[in-house]
């Protein structure tokens, strides 16, 4: 399972941070523009290709583990009451087709990466940064769950058996969780103070990523399949 | 004057007591100087209060007069004139890190890049402080993957690749083994030849014999200001806890005040 940025020199990797983002979000609006019933899913069976490819099957394993559960609700949901287990499939298609193109764009892109990118072209270091961070927020948060769970573990709380145990132990987990998101929120705020990201100087992107003709290629070429996808969702 | 303190106070939001206490000191270029104390006594207060920190990022209120560098670093104008001229290192470097690099090269090289320095520039200083700070052969090491005392190490490169105006360091060696607590302490007098060095530290034993001079604080107020063999030899500084362990040892075996602050100092007394 991964979620978050994994170092490889896979064909995501070598991409432009643009290219591997506009990939996401082109999945995401065709996913909901592409007319019929397996559409999400054609689109799920080419990012799991992609996925393959880049070296990151990690990403698909992660979508099957989270998209799983959801497939069994909405099967029950639209399937079993409501009938409609077409609904349901296409539901079950945008969400693991939407989760895998998100998680390869954060498995392949580096935080300092995308940075670089974004400075390059010119936008503020700010917000680079807070981009960047917010891709980072999940990955961050998951890593720092799995230490406060390790952490109350030893100190003698229970987080196995019964539901309402279960339920009990969130509580010791989320107000730590809380706090220290915002504790880290702060710290960050130092580091950047103290090296220097308020000089209000250009940042020099340390090595920016080279954007090559076929990142632009892949790059125009899903803007217009999702615009070509929208105007045929609106005439049709 | 690199630092200058003249009735600085300075409260946590929440707190019900001043941090500080009417702080009037300064801290010269050419200087070494120790901030000491028993924990929570205000050294790391004072330093966040230097660097503008505290109060811009930590919150609270401060009354009194700072001058930094010529400029006011509660300001937002003076925050800006000091980016990248004081080097702060805290006490835990994984608090520092950027977040945005994937090499100890390019963590070094996070600050100087934000201060807009070209390549080859910032090249040179990551290259030259990584040296200093014995840190080059893990240039392409993930610096999530490092040890404490080697991310401190690292840091302290990121510090010094600024080329900073001012050194405000908090516990810098809190991380490292003796030998390496060592070699950064022993760098200290280079660094101050042309600027202000404050090093905030309980490790007095061994700092003793690297600094020109000791300020010490008690509940956020300086109580003692001057040479190291003054303050930690002092009577007052073993009463306080705050005195090197030779000094200790001096004072129960009934040696009369002033009491060596250094094992070298101690047989030279006793040889004579």
């Amino acid at each position: 399972m991964i979620i978050g940025y994994v170092a490889g020199e896979g064909l995501l990797h070598r991409a432009h941070p643009f290219t591997s983002l506009t990939i996401a979000a082109g999945v995401t609006l065709l996913a909901f523009a592409l007319p019929g019933t397996l559409s999400p899913w054609v689109l799920a069976g080419m990012l799991v290709v992609l996925a393959v490819a880049a070296g990151l099957t990690g990403a698909v394993v992660t979508t099957l583990v989270f998209s799983a559960p959801l497939w069994v609700f909405l099967g029950i949901i639209y399937g079993v009451f409501g009938t409609d287990w077409a609904v349901a499939a296409v539901y079950a298609g945008r969400i693991s087709a939407i989760l895998l193109a998100f998680l390869l764009a954060l498995a392949a892109v580096h935080p300092g990466r995308l940075v670089d990118a974004l400075v390059a072209r010119r936008v503020s270091f700010a917000i680079a940064y807070l981009l960047a961070a917010t891709l980072q927020a999940v990955p961050r948060l998951q890593h720092r769950a799995a230490t406060i769970l390790e952490a109350q573990r030893c100190r003698g709380l229970r987080t196995g058996g019964s539901p309402w145990r279960r339920i009990r132990s969130i509580v010791p987990l989320a107000i730590p969780l809380v706090q220290g998101a915002l504790a880290e929120a702060d710290d960050r705020a130092v580091a950047l103070e103290v090296r220097g990201a308020v000089s209000g100087c250009a940042r020099t992107p340390l090595s920016p990523p080279r954007d090559h003709l076929l990142d632009r290629v892949v790059r125009w070429g899903t803007v217009l399949v999702v615009l070509a996808a929208v105007v045929l969702r609106v005439v049709t | 004057m690199s630092v200058r303190f003249a009735g600085v106070s300075f409260r946590y939001p929440g707190a019900d007591e001043d941090a500080l206490r009417n702080v009037t000191l300064a801290f010269q270029p050419g200087e070494v100087t120790l901030l000491t104390g028993t924990s929570g006594a205000g050294c790391s207060t004072l330093l966040l209060t230097a660097a503008g920190l505290a109060p811009h990022v930590t919150g609270g209120t401060r009354t009194g007069e700072v001058d930094t560098l010529g400029v006011d670093p509660m300001t937002e104008s003076g925050r800006q004139a000091l980016a990248g001229r004081i080097g702060v290192l805290l006490a835990t470097p994984w608090t520092q890190l950027s977040g945005m690099a994937y090499t100890v090269h390019d963590e070094v090289a996070f600050g100087p890049a934000n201060l807009g320095w070209d390549r080859e520039e910032i090249r040179a200083h990551v290259h030259e402080s990584m040296k200093v700070a014995g840190v080059s052969h893990l240039a392409q090491r993930d610096p999530r993957t490092l040890s404490g005392g080697e991310l401190q190490r690292v840091m302290f490169a990121g510090v010094m690749a600024m080329a900073p105006d001012l050194y405000l360091l908090d516990e810098p060696a809190a991380e490292l083994d003796p030998a390496a607590a060592g070699d950064l302490y022993a760098m200290l007098s280079t660094l101050a030849l042309d600027r202000a060095v404050v090093v905030a530290s309980t490790d007095v034993d061994r700092l003793a014999e690297v600094v020109d001079r000791v300020v010490e604080l008690e509940h956020g107020a300086v109580v003692a200001d001057g040479p190291p063999a003054v303050v930690l030899g002092a009577a007052a500084a073993v009463e306080r806890g705050t005195a090197p362990t030779v000094a200790v040892i001096a004072h129960r075996a009934g040696v009369p005040p002033d009491y060596p602050t250094s094992v070298a100092m101690a047989a030279r007394r006793w040889s004579a």
